[in-house]
């Protein structure tokens, strides 16, 4: 194509691209005025007026919506993490699994990744929800893992640090009605911890697997040449060079894990989408602003974690390569 | 752990098999050994579970008294609503029908030595699609009007996974060519685009989409819930479906451009003859696996309030006369049989294909 062909067609595009978000932005204005409904976000200074029966910082229904937002980011980060985690180590555990000379184990770990790849996430969440958890025994009857660790149908409660008056650890004790004192984990966060790393970690042991299968086979034989246990040949020699084939994708499944918390909203455990898509989109009434918000907070720790395994890998990568 | 080099035991036959593979150390001995121990515990357990004290018999909701253990003449009892939603009765024919003629033309394309098989590809591809929305929306042509807020179940299920499919492959391919593109203004936009709506949840999309798109049109333009929320999928769906026409696009060596140019072929020639059957042959693994992706993904729909077939079992299961976690449960069981046998047999075939292709690029070369 002629240079010049190639810049005129380019004004053309520029100029129709301009037009259309013209166009929409005043249908989008005109269509809001019909409807009544306000602009701009002082509305994240008024008042919330509902609880949020998880917040890791105080909260309560007088708070401003935007310790509302807060507490809803806080509570998809926290459970991105304990996602990421687990699946982590699940997938670590399968994809070696997949290794092994043992064939029990080799063909469990081939089971439970065509097992659980292979069913929807949300009917996984739905199951442990609505079918696994709600066998659990009601709070008198509670199951005691050990004297600090209670499981009961209304969740997992733990020991947590209190800071109220200096360090102390508190254990969770009976109180009147429910149990007091240390943290607890509700249903609805273990039904989507447990769906989400099961669902993600299938993934992560087939990148594990295809990770470990690229370190060349004389490095395993070299090392064994160097009479280092398995052990030490599996840590110290193969892992650093799979890491190098295992971290872009793993990139995309923290990624995709890290997304489909949003799912919560299906079950209603408050994190972003079905604190703030929900609730204060229907109290506020400014879907625009809501909506934007939304998408920037997932644009935003979406690029951030790009960004940072980028980093990682450019760690972990050979030089020169 | 990891496979040992020295098999020592030669022995043939079960026992040198079980040594080889079970016991062929101490500590190897002792894992299969309490693997095995645990896996007979829980396969007793769901024995039982499922089977044994399951509730089979009866009909109505009468026939589940336990409302804990699985109740499976719930499953029997919902069959209809699971296949096809509140699709009038009088109208199911419409649905199998469509149905049936679009698995009868993709049997026909999995044959290799079909007569015609060009014909009815395209056929598949241009004249189906829209026939079929006719056949199952209808309004037009003597068919008696179907709205889609009645669509549902498996039925439903089927239609987003292919429409959506079938407008991002366009869409996907056309991404993809713009993020190549020479016009850096074309290039830029399809990349911010493509890696804007990648980092956004199909939920939160969906969501934006459907509280969204009124306020962005005209109020004489109106779209049903089903619509916007195709929208939705097809937004998300085209960008992963680009990123992976995109690697099939760098797989090609430059010289596949250069002698298409070489040969007098304009850009749309080249594309068309030379580059797209290549690249989409190289993505087609990428592309089964997004497209296995989209199927899961319509399980979502019930979040919005349209009944897929998730949707549908929830729906019944919510049923004031069938409550429990053993229709619950039951229910579910039957979604996810259905699914992962679905996902399986399209991941083993995508394998396939991969291993065919592999082995014709080889023998190409």
């Amino acid at each position: 194509m002629r240079k010049n062909s190639a810049f005129w067609l380019q004004c053309l595009l520029a100029l129709a691209l301009v037009t259309l978000v013209f166009l929409v932005f005043r249908t989008t204005q005109s269509n809001l005025e019909l409807l009544g409904v306000q602009s701009g976000f002082d509305f994240l200074w008024k008042k919330a007026g509902f609880s949020i029966s998880q917040h890791l910082i105080p909260y309560t229904e007088d708070s401003p919506i935007w310790a509302a937002l807060a507490v809803a980011i806080l509570n998809t980060l926290l459970l991105a993490v304990f996602c990421v985690l687990l699946a982590s180590l699940l997938g670590l555990l399968v994809g070696i699994g997949r290794l092994s000379s043992n064939w029990l184990v080799s063909r469990l770990s081939l089971a439970y990744l065509e097992l659980f790849r292979n069913i929807p996430v949300l009917l996984q969440i739905f199951f442990w929800y609505y079918v696994a958890l709600r066998a659990l025994p009601s709070l008198e009857s509670s199951i005691f893992i050990t004297d600090y660790l209670v499981l009961n149908n209304r969740g997992l409660y733990f020991p947590f640090i209190e800071f109220a008056n200096g360090f102390s650890i508190s254990p969770p004790v009976m109180g009147r009605f429910a149990y007091e004192g240390g943290f607890y984990l509700m249903p609805e966060f273990l039904a989507l911890w447990i769906g989400l790393s099961l669902y993600n970690g299938s993934y992560i042991s087939e990148i594990v697997r295809s990770g470990f299968q690229s370190v060349a086979r004389g490095q395993w034989e070299a090392g064994a040449a160097l009479g280092l246990k398995p052990v030490t040949v599996l840590r110290r020699v193969a892992f650093p060079q799979a890491l190098r084939a295992i971290l872009p994708p793993l990139t995309t499944v923290y990624m995709n894990m890290f997304k489909a918390t949003s799912l919560a909203a299906a079950i209603a455990y408050p994190e972003i989408v079905s604190v703030f898509v929900g609730t204060v989109n229907n109290l506020a009434g400014r879907p625009v602003e809501v909506m934007a918000v939304t998408l920037a907070f997932y644009a935003g720790v979406s690029f951030l974690v790009a960004w940072l395994m980028g980093r990682w890998n450019k760690r972990v990568t050979l030089r020169g390569q | 752990m990891v496979s040992e080099l020295n098999t020592s035991s030669a022995r043939r036959g079960l026992t040198g098999w079980l040594r080889r593979n079970l016991f062929s150390s101490w500590w190897n001995a002792a894992v299969s050994l309490v693997l095995l121990s645990l896996l007979a515990m829980l396969l007793a357990r769901l024995f039982q579970w499922l089977i044994i004290e399951a509730q089979w018999a009866g009909s109505g909701p009468s026939a589940c008294a336990d409302t804990t253990s699985l109740c499976w003449p719930f499953v029997r009892a919902r069959w209809p609503q699971f296949l096809y939603g509140l699709y009038p009765s009088e109208e199911i024919w419409r649905v199998n029908l469509g149905l049936a003629a679009g698995a009868l033309l993709g049997a026909a394309l999995a044959v290799r030595r079909m007569p015609a098989r060009r014909w009815i590809a395209a056929f598949l591809l241009l004249a189906y699609p829209p026939l079929a929305w006719w056949l199952f929306r209808g309004g037009a042509g003597g068919l008696a009007p179907v709205e889609t807020s009645l669509w549902g179940g498996f039925f439903l299920t089927l239609v987003v996974t292919g429409s959506v499919f079938w407008v991002s492959l366009l869409a996907g391919v056309l991404l993809a060519l713009g993020r190549q593109s020479r016009l850096a203004l074309v290039s830029q936009a399809c990349t911010v685009w493509i890696e804007f709506w990648r980092a956004v949840p199909v939920l939160v999309l969906l969501f934006v989409v459907i509280i969204m798109l009124p306020l962005f049109l005209p109020a004489n333009i109106e779209i049903d819930k089903l619509g916007r929320a195709m929208i939705a999928f097809a937004i998300l769906m085209s960008t992963y479906l680009a990123e992976a026409v995109r690697g099939g696009l760098q797989s090609l060596s430059i010289g596949q451009y250069e002698a298409a140019r070489a040969l007098g072929l304009n850009w749309r020639q080249s594309r068309l003859h030379v580059v797209l059957p290549q690249a989409l042959a190289v993505a087609l693994p990428q592309i089964t696996s997004n497209f296995i992706g989209l199927f899961k993904e319509t399980t979502v729909l019930l979040v919005i309030g349209l009944f897929d077939l998730l949707g549908e079992v929830q729906r019944a299961a919510s049923d004031p006369q069938w409550l429990g976690t053993g229709t619950t449960a039951a229910g579910y069981i039957f979604v996810a049989v259905f699914f992962w046998a679905a996902c399986f047999c399209l991941s083993r075939a995508s394998s396939r294909l991969e291993r065919r292709m592999t082995r014709y690029r080889a023998a190409a070369n």
